[in-house]
């Protein structure tokens, strides 16, 4: 597409001055994102940014929510208290676990839709995903309190079978909390694996069937490998917003299932110190920086010998 | 070792176990909604009266009114601001949209609740501190939480749909004598389009889903639906609830459909309109 693009690039930059009428042309493309790159800075650069310069100030006095007069790296210190800690392992664990398990119940999902599933189906197996994908969170969320609680409907069927003989609280726990981030995020892990193996062209597939590879091979040795890069991007897409989730932590959770976000949340909306809240949601992006590079390192590095094993006897073959 | 078939059985049966329980807490909202009881979660025998609610009570109308007119602005800002700058980043390549799309992607990826906390303290500052009374309208105050994401969507929507056929038909259109003014009118804008419309719809019913933002950036007084509901979680949800939690729903799903048509119209393919859906 850009070769013309390309040619008429160096043309441009040898006359600066003359052909006014083509270089506005030209220009007028860069314009056109201007608002957009305005927008964003305001409403979105500049205030994160001031989150990280709030981080390094303190709450003065009862009825002030921040001041940067003394800058000190204090929050951060007053931040990992332990109440702070308790709840950032947990996090970090219905983070890993969801997301692990939003893979593990995904990512097959994804591989039947795109590439076994009947291709007559596929629009329709697609809508059914997005259906709930589009449906409210909060809503979505409300529904498993509905089918939790104690008069819900697990409940009272297990007790009108027999199973129990009083109302099972199943809500507010760690557990519902889990099902409820596996529930919410795993349409954003199953539409990106869904495209990632869509994207695996059919004929190398077909290929490795011709030369003699069973269906599981060719999964494992072909399919997998091409589509494991929009793999990890969905597993980054389910990870981010799961750490940050506060919703579902504060419909399902309870107290035994705090999350970071409802910390954050409180230090804005009750405590009233902007500070320490700001010290914290840095805190958070961090953990979520800290945790994608080392699942990255660590990923790299289990697969390192494989890869390596295989490139040789891609040599060898070649050879 | 299990034979193919059964395992390709066994993963079909799994896969729509799990798309089951996708649509389970859907199906329990939609029953609910005919709870003629006085709490959500215990049922108490069918009745129409949480459909009623939308008309009858005030604060559920006014709610829904400021969701719905919310929606709609943020749609029109986040469509105008994404549409150019999904023109300008399919046809000016360069070295900017390098950073451009890091900003987006960025944008896109940021927990909500760190634009939120973010946020409220950046409008208290304006609001506030520098004197721009605009923003403590809570109107406005919403239009630019919601704005943000949606604008992402929307370049990246209109992006993928021009990238590669517009700078040909462009190029052509210049070969032919037209200004460029005229190209733009009558190529670039109509090609785009069907995205345009697209995008637009997506960030209207991502604005009627913005809980987080919502909440930390909103005044009394305009009370965006999920904030209501969010905020009635504590104190025991009512019925009506999900009576307008099913209406918004069947909202969404009509402007999703929309959505689905116009793509399919232009030519989309059915997985090139899942990954515009998936956002």
């Amino acid at each position: 597409m850009s070769t013309l693009e390309e040619t008429a690039l160096p043309q441009r930059r040898a006359a600066p001055a003359g052909g006014r009428g083509r270089t506005r042309g030209r220009r007028l493309p860069f314009a056109l994102a201007l608002p957009a790159w305005v927008w964003l800075a305001v409403f979105f650069l500049v205030p994160v940014l001031q989150v990280f310069w709030f981080s390094l100030g303190r709450k003065p006095g009862m009825y002030g929510t921040h001041s940067n007069d003394v800058l000190s790296l204090d929050r951060y210190v007053e931040a990992f208290s332990p109440t702070f800690l308790t709840v950032f392992a947990s996090t970090l664990w219905i983070g890993v676990v969801g997301t692990a398990i939003c893979a593990l119940v995904g990512i097959p999902v994804a591989y039947w839709m795109a590439v076994r599933a009947p291709v007559r189906w596929r629009g329709l197996l697609i809508a059914l995903v997005l259906v709930p994908y589009w449906t409210n969170f909060l809503v979505r969320t409300i529904g498993w309190q509905v089918i939790l609680s104690r008069e819900g409907w697990v409940s009272s069927a297990l007790e009108s079978v027999g199973l129990i003989d009083q109302p099972l609280g199943l809500l507010y726990t760690r557990g519902a909390l889990l099902l409820g981030v596996v529930y919410n995020y795993l349409p954003l892990m199953i539409l990106p694996a869904y495209v990632a193996f869509d994207r695996v062209p059919s004929a190398l597939i077909e290929a490795s069937k011709d030369l003699g590879a069973g269906r599981w091979r060719t999964l494992t040795r072909v399919t997998l490998p091409i589509a494991a890069p929009g793999l990890v991007t969905a597993g980054a897409l389910v990870f981010i917003p799961l750490m940050g989730d506060y919703v579902t932590a504060e419909i399902l959770g309870g107290v035994r299932g705090n999350m970071v976000g409802q910390m954050i949340a409180a230090q804005f909306q009750t405590a009233q110190n902007w500070a320490l809240g700001s010290a914290m949601a840095v805190l958070l992006i961090l953990m979520i920086v800290a945790t994608a590079v080392t699942f990255y390192a660590v990923a790299r590095l289990l697969l390192w010998p494989r890869r390596l094993a295989r490139r040789v006897r891609l040599e060898e073959v070649s050879r | 070792m299990i034979s193919d078939k059964l395992a390709h059985r066994l993963l079909a049966a799994f896969a729509v176990v799990v798309l089951v329980f996708l649509f389970l807490p859907i199906l329990v909202i939609f029953v609910h909604s005919f709870n003629g009881g006085r709490l959500l979660v215990s049922w108490g025998g069918f009745s129409l009266d949480p459909y009623l609610a939308v008309v009858n009570k005030p604060v559920v109308r006014d709610a829904v009114i400021v969701s719905l007119r919310t929606g709609a602005i943020a749609a029109v800002i986040a469509t105008v601001i994404g549409t150019l700058a999904g023109i300008a980043l399919a046809t000016r390549p360069g070295r900017w949209t390098l950073w451009f799309i890091g900003v987006l992607v960025l944008v896109s990826v940021t927990p909500e609740i760190v634009d939120a906390v973010a946020l409220l303290p950046w409008l208290v500052t304006l609001g506030t501190d520098w004197g721009l009374p605009v923003f403590n309208d809570g109107t406005v105050r919403l239009v630019v939480g919601h704005s943000l994401f949606a604008i992402a969507v929307v370049t990246f929507v209109v992006r993928s749909r021009l990238v590669g056929i517009e700078g040909d038909l462009e190029a052509a259109s210049a070969d032919l004598y037209a200004t460029p003014a005229r190209t733009f009118w009558k190529i670039t804008v109509p090609l785009a389009l069907p995205a345009v419309l697209s995008g637009g719809l997506l960030a209207f019913t991502l604005s009627l889903d913005n809980t987080v933002i919502s909440a930390f950036v909103s005044v009394a007084g305009t009370t965006p639906w999920p904030v209501y509901v969010f905020s009635a979680v504590r104190q025991g949800l009512r019925p009506e609830v999900a009576a307008v939690s099913t209406v918004m729903f069947v909202l969404t799903m009509f402007a999703l459909a929309l959505v689905a048509v116009v793509l399919r119209r232009a030519g989309e393919s059915t997985s090139g309109i899942a990954r515009t859906l998936a956002g």
